[in-house]
């Protein structure tokens, strides 16, 4: 029976240690799982495995004999949550693409390709242009693909996160069918805990670059797997969620307040929000959930209906004034072609940076520009600099500073603190808890449960598109209780379609 | 503030500001300059004509009306976009207010619904852009073919050639051709408006430094709800104002317009921009670039001319030039490391 060894694989950029000696053993037979929480590692894994990376030191053996990279290559299978196939092709296409030299002519499928595409119920699709199928189409190919060049080792990096429930069963009842053939090695890297622990035999949890440990049988539950990710993780500041927002008054006003919001898509239903000045919530939830679309939908950036008030108003211009939204991602958030202090002051108008006649003021601009440096310890030479010469960390404190600088009363951020080390990911806290003391409301979508432990006063867990009801971060004791309290709120959950 | 203070920040202010000219014109244009002086020594030294008075006015009158239209260019690469009709627009302005005038209309009017039509195309281009959402590269290039075809169609392919009899007729000569002191032709008059124009809003009002934020980034743009659409409503406006009173100004100057003027002006236009420095992917671009890519193009077909090299290996002169000043700014920028130029 086949089976696959990591033996003490250590991987570093530069001072960041991704992976401190992960062991890890796969058998042929079961589908084995792997969680853990961001940057623990998982993603340099897979692309080790997948030979992408060489690591700095360790071995994989695959039945005892080793793995080398131009092997891994040839007979490791990743399926990413964004397929990399060809869009304009059809599916037969797809497959056939990787086929070698069969001369010059137009390749055609053969009886092989055939029997592929039946087995993985593709026959129905297979002569549409892939970028007409629906996304478990491109995976079920992505699978097809590698099935076509005999891959020996599966592994699923977040296969699920954008499939609607019907399609996701779909996708893993194929996964389940492949665990029959002995010479087979399945992985499934997951953040939802739901489905590693519906389908995997044993779940391994990667904590800072190792095997923090593995459940099986009873043991693998969906709580139990929440408190095992945050296992070693503190808080990052001494200001944790139990001190909320000290010496806010909790006003009257309502900054925000959704009533039977409902994305368009229906990626989120009939969410109920009220926000009031002091509030800081955050919501929780996988990819794929509905939260980062509730976000940008209140934004304005993704359509929905229903009812949307900010500071008591639902026309546009309120939530120009009022709002701002801070993106996940900082290539969507800053301006690549602008300084630091043209990027913190790009939101600003009259009067703050131009004239009543449009004059644009740069001496006003760039005091202020400086002057937010200072407020958000921006680490930079001069605040001319291009935006784009700063760490990750700064520039994710551009990003919230130059939302924060047009004084709206209301943030919405989307993973505040992705891809920052400790240091500034707890003067990210710190502002954001400020700027909530002062009178004003922060919405945060969040993807880890320290960050809510830290962050929110209250969080409420967005599952398939239903947002659940808020939980006081004071009332857990610890972030593995809080990690557990919130896997058993996405558990709660109602299900989007019934039945 | 106490008075330290503020002196204080206006030091750093300065400092910053430095930096950021730094950025600009010595990473991006100091390349450019020195191509220029080498140009200039080369053909002084082959044809002593090339350095005199005579010559240089000339040379400059001869690229303004086409940089006039390349800083309306300017403005759109800076947006994002792109505008390829702007050379229809020229001989469309030009044969519009050429016809009206010499059909009746008041010179004044005929002058109007001239540069009118030019900003009216600007605001049908930028309405298809941002609304229907069709790329402007293909907005622009339809447009291109279908406004020749309004001209052709409405001067019945004849060339128009305006009798001096007509009212306003000296005006009208003026508008072009009318010469100052020192023998400067009114177009370098022109030239300078336009300029100082088009760099106060570029460089010197929140509408330039937004729209550098919305050709930069798009989405950031959208993230900071960022007025686009109107803002790209005005700059194809004033593209299409350009291209016009470009193509009033040499109908005055030639006394005649055909329905082709203006076919020819989408390479000069463009690689005016592009070796000013503009990006192509927004976002980044300077009226001093653009004059000084003009002037550059120019210099390169004048001093061809006087030696006499023919106009065939002209054009493949001026084309290997335009491609070499982009990969030597490209090749220059990678190389410069994390120096970026920036906008602001």
């Amino acid at each position: 029976m086949t089976s696959l060894q990591v033996r003490g694989v250590r991987k570093h950029y530069g001072e960041t240690h991704a992976l401190r000696g992960l062991n890890l053993d796969a058998l042929a037979g079961e589908v084995l799982g792997i969680a853990g929480p961001n940057g623990a590692g998982k993603s340099t894994f897979v692309r080790i495995l997948g030979g992408e990376e060489t690591p700095d030191a360790g071995e994989i053996l695959l039945d005892g004999v080793p793995f080398t990279l131009a092997d891994r290559r040839g007979s490791v299978a990743i399926v990413h949550q964004e397929p990399q196939l060809f869009p304009n092709l059809t599916v037969t296409e797809n497959l056939l693409l990787k086929r070698g030299s069969d001369g010059p002519m137009r390749p055609r499928a053969t009886g092989r390709e055939r029997q592929v595409l039946s087995e993985l119920n593709l026959q129905r699709v297979a002569d549409r242009p892939l970028e007409s199928c629906s996304l478990v189409v491109w995976q079920l190919t992505e699978i097809a693909r590698a099935l076509l060049r005999d891959a020996r080792l599966f592994l699923f990096d977040e296969p699920n996160s954008a499939l609607a429930d019907e399609e996701s069963e779909q996708l893993f009842g194929h996964i389940l069918r492949m665990r029959e053939q002995t010479n087979r090695i399945v992985i499934i890297v997951s953040h939802r805990l739901r489905e590693l622990v519906h389908y995997c035999d044993r779940v391994a949890v990667v904590r800072e670059g190792e095997c923090g440990a593995i459940l099986a049988g009873p043991a693998l539950t969906e709580e139990g797997l929440a408190r095992e990710l945050v296992v070693g993780q503190q808080p990052g500041t001494v200001e944790t969620g139990k001190s909320g927002a000290p010496g806010a008054q909790r006003g009257d006003e309502v900054l925000l307040r959704l009533a039977g919001w409902t994305h368009r898509r229906r990626r989120f239903q009939d969410v109920e929000v009220e926000l009031r000045p002091g509030d800081i919530l955050t919501v929780m939830g996988v990819e794929g959930s509905g939260a980062r679309e509730l976000l940008q939908s209140i934004a304005g950036l993704e359509p929905a209906h229903g009812i949307r008030e900010v500071a008591g108003r639902r026309d546009a211009q309120a939530i120009d004034a009022f709002l701002a939204y801070v993106p996940a991602d900082r290539r969507t958030g800053l301006f690549p072609n602008f300084s630091i202090a043209a990027n913190l002051t790009a939101r600003l108008g009259v009067p703050a940076v131009a004239s009543r006649w449009g004059r644009l003021l740069k001496s006003r601009l760039y005091a202020l520009g400086r002057q937010l440096m200072g407020q958000f310890q921006i680490r930079a030479r001069s605040p001319g600099q291009p935006v784009g010469t700063l760490s990750g960390g700064n520039q994710q404190k551009v990003a919230v500073g130059s939302a924060s600088a047009k004084k709206p009363r209301l943030v919405v951020i989307e993973e505040p603190t992705r891809g920052v080390d400790l240091g500034t990911k707890a003067e990210i806290y710190h502002q954001l808890r400020q700027f909530a003391r002062e009178g004003n409301a922060v919405l945060a979508f969040c993807t880890e449960v320290p960050e809510v432990f830290d962050l929110g006063q209250r969080v409420r867990v967005m599952s398939r598109g239903h947002l659940s009801d808020p939980f006081e971060v004071a009332s857990a004791g610890s972030v593995q209780d809080l990690a557990g309290q919130l896997a058993k709120m996405t558990g709660a959950a109602p299900k989007a379609s019934p039945g | 503030m106490p008075a330290k203070d503020a002196r204080r920040l206006l030091g750093k202010r300065s400092a910053a500001r430095l930096n950021v000219l730094r950025g600009i014109f010595l990473r991006r244009l100091s390349g450019l300059i020195a191509a220029i002086v080498l140009t200039m020594i080369v053909f002084t030294a082959i044809n002593s004509f090339f350095l005199t008075y005579v010559n240089l006015i000339g040379l400059v009158r001869s690229m303004s009306t086409f940089t006039i239209i390349a800083f309306g260019e300017t403005l759109v690469l800076v947006s994002g976009e792109l505008d390829l009709s702007v050379g229809a627009t020229y001989g469309i302005a030009a044969m519009t207010f050429g016809l009206l005038w010499m059909h009746g209309t008041p010179f004044v009017l005929a002058l109007a619904a001239g540069l009118g039509i030019g900003v009216l195309i600007g605001l049908i281009n930028a309405w298809i852009t941002t609304v229907v959402r069709v790329p402007s590269f293909i907005t622009t290039l339809g447009m291109l073919s279908l406004v020749q075809g309004v001209t052709f169609l409405i001067s019945n392919s004849q060339s128009i050639n305006p009798p001096s009899k007509l009212p306003g007729f000296g005006v009208f000569e003026a508008l072009g051709g009318l010469e100052f002191p020192f023998r400067i032709p009114i177009q370098i008059a022109w030239l300078a408006a336009v300029a100082a124009i088009i760099a106060f809003v570029l460089h010197r009002t929140l509408f330039g430094f937004r729209l550098a934020a919305i050709g930069g980034n798009p989405q950031a743009a959208r993230v900071a709800a960022l007025p686009i659409r109107r803002y790209k409503l005005w700059v194809f406006a004033i593209a299409g104002a350009c291209a016009a009173l470009a193509g009033i100004l040499d109908f005055s100057f030639i006394g005649s317009t055909t329905p082709s003027a203006g076919a020819n002006l989408t390479f000069p236009v463009f690689a005016a921009v592009i070796i000013g420095g503009a990006s192509l992917s927004g976002g980044r671009g300077t009226v001093l670039g653009t004059l000084i890519g003009a002037f550059f193009l120019s210099l390169l077909s004048n001093g061809l001319s006087l030696l006499g090299v023919g106009a065939f290996a002209q054009l493949i002169f001026v084309g290997l030039v335009t491609i070499g000043a982009v990969a030597l700014d490209r090749w220059t920028t990678t190389w410069g490391g994390e120096t970026q130029s920036i906008q602001l």
